[in-house]
């Protein structure tokens, strides 16, 4: 049962790395917590249930059309509304993102209406089992595909001549600007890259939960525990984080009572912000 | 001297007007949606004590207004306590819960305050839905009306409750004016200006912030409880989610952050905004109201941050050399 749960809550956990991932790069490079971030998740499951529905394409293939397209969103709303606020107080940065977030939620509701929607798959319902454990496929697949993706990002951030740019912007703008950097242009990329990520973990998730409007919230407010665990900025970190809330939700659901798993989560967030409010590991980095 | 006595003219006027209301028209459907509209401009003056005078971005103040009709629903319901007193025992255990929330938070700064208070909110969510014998759960509470009982705040016409949330309005509206106008007030500027700067000045920031978020939460706690006897119904998904803490904050920065008339602009132009596309649009298409909301939100920021209220700003007043000096409602975040 323990074992059992832990193998379930590492596999969520690898989706939540991803969505945290997007987050903390987001807030790490431009010192922006986007409360949006979950309904671009949303996003990105409804542009898969909407591919599907028109071109048939499946789920899995769809991620190459899906990731790009998010990316290309995250870059517009950072051209059109976020790089407004750059460099304002902190409370028009949380604004503008809450609005966004609000007009997501009620615009999907507005066109697609409140229901549930599910993309016909197979893989729904199919598990590995072996030792008496059994693993569902998708999340098997959704925890690779984060795992890589998380993998890339850091090459990119730590290897290439873009990441070095992101990683001296989020050191100092001017130095940056000096230095011949284009920091709006930094800013926006680093940004699409976080939706992109967003986007893609929608796609993952797209096989195990319902497309609704609201389904962004699950994600974000435990996206959000996941960023100050490990330390707001920090990828590893955040990768880190991602794993050890869905152990603890799995373990919370099972040892507490099933509608306690996110009571656990939001107690633990409660006791980082106030005792190592850097996260866990207590690093600050980009 | 006259200028002085002008407005205080208009404001008894406008306040006649409001009052007599009811005398002239018995639309329920009217005076329910003004009725709503002065309690959240009630709710968004004590949301503005620490979002907006102290600058703290909560979004979790339906803990406090949930508090408060949780209380006295449950006081009155099961141990027949009258609402009269069940909304001070609410405001008292709201206060409580803000010292509880507010003491370790306030070390906290910028988006790290504003999430904590929307985790104190999910977790006050979480246990009322998981203690449901209580609570009621996900089915929530309510107060079953037995006729016309004045002492326990029944009553039979929409108007009474009009003329209640209305005489609260004015009551807060005249409690925030002292306030700011006060020391703690002027604390609270200086706070909003530059934390550091108020700090080094001498003020003790954490308690004037604590303070403040207590005003603000006992001020939420009431109307909580006032909002319980008006509605006859509370359960987590209106009251204590993430969605009316949003509400709370939203009408106060629409109409004007850090202003007293401010969440007034906001209430009339969020409540009206709700009413007139559904009552257009129906219940066909649902997300309208709150799309627009969201909206709304994003352009304030971008374009007018100090709300709409800093559009009478441009109206070029009469007389302007010889307006009063009003620190509290003149001194806008801009």
């Amino acid at each position: 049962m323990m074992v059992q749960s832990i193998i379930n809550g590492l596999m969520i956990g690898g989706i939540y790395a991803l969505v945290a991932v997007g987050l903390t790069l987001i807030f790490g490079v431009m010192g922006i917590v986007n409360f949006a971030q979950g309904e671009l998740l949303m996003v990105g499951m409804f542009l898969t249930y909407l591919l599907n529905q028109w071109l048939g394409l499946g789920i899995y293939p769809l991620f190459f059309v899906v990731t790009p397209l998010c990316f290309l969103i995250g870059y517009g709303i950072f051209r059109g509304l976020i790089n407004r606020v750059i460099g304002k107080p902190d409370i028009y940065q949380i604004l503008l993102t809450l609005g966004l977030s609000i007009f997501l939620i009620n615009g999907a509701i507005m066109i697609w209406g409140p229901d549930y929607h599910s993309i016909p798959n197979t893989i729904k319902q199919a598990a590995w089992n072996f030792g008496g454990f059994s693993i569902p496929v998708a999340r098997v697949i959704a925890f690779c595909v984060a795992a890589a993706m998380v993998w890339a990002l850091n090459i990119v951030i730590n290897k290439t001549e873009m990441g070095r740019a992101m990683r001296a912007t989020a050191e100092s703008r001017e130095i940056a600007t000096l230095l011949g950097i284009n920091p709006r242009r930094t800013f926006a990329i680093a940004f699409a890259i976080g939706i992109a990520l967003a986007g893609a973990a929608g796609l993952l998730m797209s096989p195990l939960f319902y497309v609704y409007p609201h389904v962004g919230q699950l994600f974000s407010n435990t996206a959000f525990v996941v960023v100050v665990l490990g330390g707001m900025g920090d990828v590893y970190g955040a990768m880190i984080g991602g794993l050890l809330i869905g152990i603890v939700e799995a373990l919370s659901s099972v040892y507490l009572a099933m509608d306690l798993a996110q009571l656990g989560v939001f107690v633990i967030f409660i006791l980082v912000l106030f005792l190592r409010p850097n996260g866990l590991f207590g690093r600050r980095t980009a | 001297m006259l200028a002085r006595y002008g407005k205080l003219g208009v404001v008894a006027v406008l306040l006649a007007a409001a009052a007599s209301v009811p005398l002239f028209t018995d639309q329920q459907y009217l005076l329910n949606v003004l009725t709503m509209i002065f309690l959240f401009s009630a709710l968004g003056i004590a949301w503005n004590f620490i979002g907006g005078y102290a600058a703290q971005l909560s979004l979790g103040h339906a803990v406090f207004l949930a508090i408060g009709a949780y209380t006295t629903i449950i006081l009155f319901t099961r141990y027949h306590v009258t609402p009269l007193v069940g909304m001070f025992v609410g405001a008292v255990l709201a206060v409580a819960a803000s010292v509880i929330i507010g003491y370790p938070c306030f070390r906290l700064r910028g988006p790290y305050f504003t999430l904590s208070t929307i985790a104190f909110g999910e977790i006050l969510r979480i246990l009322l839905l998981h203690y449901g014998n209580f609570t009621g759960g996900a089915n929530g509470l309510n107060i079953p009306y037995r006729g016309e009982q004045p002492w326990n705040l029944q009553f039979d016409s929409k108007a009474s409750y009009y003329w209640i949330m209305l005489a609260v309005l004015v009551l807060f509206y005249v409690l925030g004016k002292v306030i700011t106008t006060s020391r703690i007030g002027m604390y609270l500027q200086a706070i909003r200006d530059d934390q550091d700067a108020a700090e080094s000045l001498g003020v003790k920031t954490g308690n004037v912030k604590l303070t403040a978020l207590m005003i603000s939460a006992g001020l939420t706690g009431l109307l909580g409880a006032i909002y319980a006897c008006i509605i006859g119904f509370v359960d987590p998904g209106s009251v204590a989610s993430t969605t009316m803490s949003t509400q709370i904050a939203l009408v106060a920065i629409v109409g004007g952050v850090g202003t007293l008339g401010g969440p007034i602009v906001g209430a009339a132009v969020v409540t009206g905004l709700t009413e007139v596309t559904n009552a257009w649009l129906g219940a066909t298409r649902t997300g309208t109201s709150l799309t627009l909301y969201g909206a709304l939100l994003m352009i304030i920021v971008l374009t007018r941050p100090a709300g709409l209220i800093s559009l009478v700003d441009l109206i070029k007043w009469p007389k302007k050399s010889e307006k009063p000096t009003e620190p509290a409602t003149e001194v806008t975040s801009r």
